[in-house]
């Protein structure tokens, strides 16, 4: 017979906790299973193939032919022309990153107050951003072709009789030329997703700070900046990346040259995997590169999140 | 009175006879080299762009013959290789035949992304070995003592010069030597360049086919090798420091800028009047004459072999750009496309390939159609330029690794040619340091 307690109540049972804690566990199990799986594809696989492929002699046909340490690293460590490429698509990335940012930023400001320009305007200014690379590259070097380009056009038309100017075939000026139309193509989004961030921006608060006596840089400074700054933290750290990534636009524009005055990290790893087939070096390359993209990087996403808290 | 119908049996036998009948005609209108072909079979040929207009030649004229299908893939002339090897190394093997640069075979080889043709090569008469030219045919094909495939496009170039330009300028003849020609060219830069004519198209974008080709253009006429006799490396000779030299002398009055032209740029020029020279295929004089290139210098050409170093050497044809007929090492149609390539690679392909119109951008490969009537007939000056790829060529060194060999030289002629400090001497030096540890 049961105990009875003391108000007369029937005893109670324990609840059985280990069955639905076995169901609650299974069932966290079924629902991380996508992420978890996705993140082995799209993240662990390709990683463990390019360190397998940098640690090993590799051809474009028949990978991982022979172990061979760290050879390839130390072969890519070693060549001058990396090492130059990764310092130029750092400086390179970071240029442009600060310049389309800023002019973003402006772009988006002008827009919000222009709320008449309406939405015509606004799919004008996106046109660069939908227009395919491959059109922005071949666009961009009829523009800076010295034989009748725009640029040479103008520059005749204005009075200029000696040697036509060719950016893209100076070392100094091929690397500013390509990120002209990097910025052009990419500065877009930047406005697109500041000008979001202002449409969400308390429109009290603006109109208090107004009738305080706030007008013009300082209401950009003191209301608006700091509303958005989580934003375009943000918005530079994709840029950053996008810009790191730049390819279509060298290869179309320059091939990597005048010499090697606009070779990328990128552009050496598509010449060594698919031009020259060797791709234990190509990863090699990658590794370097991915490791330069880490360390710039990470302190901007630091200040994004600071930022954004 | 009405007609007795044929009986059961009688209609079977008119049905089979027929049927046979069919078949043996079949049989009969098939060329020899249709036997391995079926009516309803595919090929799958990998060509690159420049060969589009021979794709379609091909194709019209292999399925009259045999009925096979072709269906011809067309990739960017520095991608061919790689899309090959892909396609063998991820297992789709959706290509059968393959038309590369022959200076990637052997690393294609090395990949097993290409078949050992050899035995079948040496065991078929009807191929005719001995008509292809011999300066070709061995760079083109073999790699460690093993056939790999059949010539396709000799593709050797020459010296197009603008007669009009030439003569307006005082000069009565086009240049002998590289001096002459940098010459000529700086004095029509110098006279026409505000109006846009300028001396010459460079090719100098930096890509072994491009900025490679005029470096080898001038490697051969001073008499220089890529490799010597034993196959070492060679690439830092007093001629090759000629070559690199004079290459740079003439980018100061070349056609703005020798870094940004290609093929489009130069051609595009050249065919617009505002170029007085330009290296380039023998087939570009089919084209100027072809009014659907648009063409505003027919008839105002002229071409010569290439310009040498000194009067005393004898011009050299300088192998730029060969292609080769290959069969990819995992096709199930390895019959089938040995028909194809031995046809394609036909002496009669080749003279109607040289002539045809509009053009396929193919040179000679053979001797007999090098020496045709009706090439000779059309085109009498190409026919004899042509005739220097008798005698001694300069072919880029095949093999592992060659490709990769022809990418360091271009990117450290480009660094040279850009003003990065080094003299002509230093930046060979570096080429042939890296040379001898990627070809040995």
């Amino acid at each position: 017979m049961a105990k009875s307690t003391t108000l007369g109540l029937p005893p109670v049972r324990p609840l059985p906790r280990q069955a639905p804690r076995r169901r609650a566990e299974w069932a966290h199990r079924v629902f991380a299973t996508p992420s978890v799986l996705s993140l082995l594809v799209l993240g662990a696989y390709p990683l463990i193939f390019i360190i397998a492929a940098a640690l090993s002699e590799s051809s474009l046909g028949r990978p991982f032919q022979q172990f061979v340490g760290g050879d390839n690293l130390a072969s890519a460590v070693a060549d001058t022309d990396v090492i130059a490429a990764l310092v130029r698509s750092t400086v390179y990335a970071l240029g442009v990153s600060l310049v389309s940012v800023t002019l973003g930023v402006v772009v988006a400001l002008a827009l919000h107050q222009a709320v008449a320009a309406g939405s015509f305007v606004r799919t004008l200014f996106l046109l660069p951003l939908i227009t395919p690379p491959v059109v922005v590259g071949i666009i961009w070097k009829l523009v800076f072709n010295p034989s009748g380009g725009l640029i040479d056009t103008v520059t005749r038309f204005l009075g200029h009789t000696g040697a036509p100017l060719s950016l893209l075939s100076s070392t100094d000026w091929a690397f500013p030329a390509i990120g002209v139309a990097d910025v052009w193509e990419w500065t877009p989004l930047v406005t697109l997703l500041v000008f979001a961030a202002l449409l969400g921006q308390d429109p009290e608060v603006r109109e208090a700070a107004a009738l305080d006596g706030a007008h013009g840089f300082r209401l950009f400074r003191s209301i608006t900046l700091p509303a958005i700054r989580g934003v375009v933290a943000a918005v530079f750290f994709i840029r950053l990346v996008i810009a790191f990534k730049a390819f279509d636009l060298i290869v179309l524009m320059t091939s990597g040259g005048p010499g090697q005055s606009t070779t990328t990290p990128t552009y050496l790893i598509y010449q060594a995997a698919l031009q020259q087939f060797d791709v234990g070096r190509a990863a090699a390359i990658t590794l370097l590169f991915a490791a330069v993209v880490t360390i710039v990087t990470i302190p901007v996403a630091i200040l994004t999140r600071r930022l954004q808290q | 009175m009405s007609r007795a119908l044929p009986s059961r049996r009688a209609r079977w036998a008119a049905i089979s006879l027929a049927a046979a009948s069919a078949i043996t005609l079949s049989a009969c209108a098939s060329p020899a080299s249709g036997e391995a072909g079926a009516e309803g079979e595919e090929l799958t040929v990998l060509l690159i762009s420049s060969h589009e207009g021979a794709a379609g030649w091909l194709k019209d004229e292999y399925e009259k013959k045999t009925g096979v299908v072709i269906n011809p893939v067309i990739v960017p002339y520095d991608e061919i290789g790689a899309k090959l090897s892909l396609d063998q190394q991820s297992g789709a093997n959706t290509i059968d035949v393959a038309a590369p640069w022959y200076v990637s075979i052997g690393d294609l080889a090395a990949d097993g992304s290409i078949q050992d043709l050899t035995e079948w090569i040496e065991g078929d008469a009807e191929i005719d070995e001995g008509d292809f030219i011999p300066d070709i045919y061995d760079p083109y094909t073999l790699v460690d003592g093993k056939r790999y495939g059949l010539p396709f496009d000799g593709d050797t170039h020459v010296l197009f010069y603008n007669k009009e330009i030439l003569e307006r300028n005082g000069f009565a003849a086009p240049p002998a030597t590289w001096d002459e020609y940098v010459e000529q060219a700086a004095t029509i830069t110098t006279n026409e360049s505000g109006d846009g004519v300028y001396g010459a198209a460079v090719f100098g974008q930096k890509s072994p086919l491009i900025l490679g080709a005029s470096f080898a253009n001038r490697l051969a006429g001073f008499g220089g090798e890529f490799v010597d006799s034993t196959g070492a490396p060679s690439i830092n000779s007093a001629e090759a420091v000629a070559a690199a030299e004079s290459l740079r002398d003439i980018s100061e009055y070349a056609l703005p800028t020798p870094a940004e032209t290609a093929f489009g740029e130069g051609n595009g020029a050249w065919f617009n009047g505002k170029v007085a020279f330009i290296e380039n295929w023998t087939d570009l004089g089919v084209g100027s004459q072809d009014p659907a290139t648009g063409s505003l210098v027919a008839d105002k050409w002229g071409v010569v072999t290439l310009p040498v170093g000194d009067p005393s050497i004898a011009p050299r044809a300088s192998l730029v750009a060969g292609f080769t007929w290959v069969i990819s090492g995992n096709t199930e149609k390895t019959e089938l496309a040995k028909d194809f390539i031995k046809w394609a690679a036909s002496s009669e392909v080749n003279e109607a390939l040289l002539t045809s119109l509009p053009p396929t951008g193919i040179d000679p490969n053979r001797v007999s159609s090098l020496e045709s009537a009706s090439y000779g007939e059309l085109y009498p000056e190409l026919q004899e330029v042509n005739r220097a790829t008798l005698s001694g060529a300069l072919a880029w060194p095949t093999g592992k690794n060659a490709g990769q060999a022809a990418q360091v030289l271009v990117d450290e002629l480009a660094k040279y040619l850009s003003g990065d400090g080094s003299t002509a001497q230093e930046t060979l030096d570096r080429v042939q340091a890296k040379w001898e540890d990627l070809l040995g």
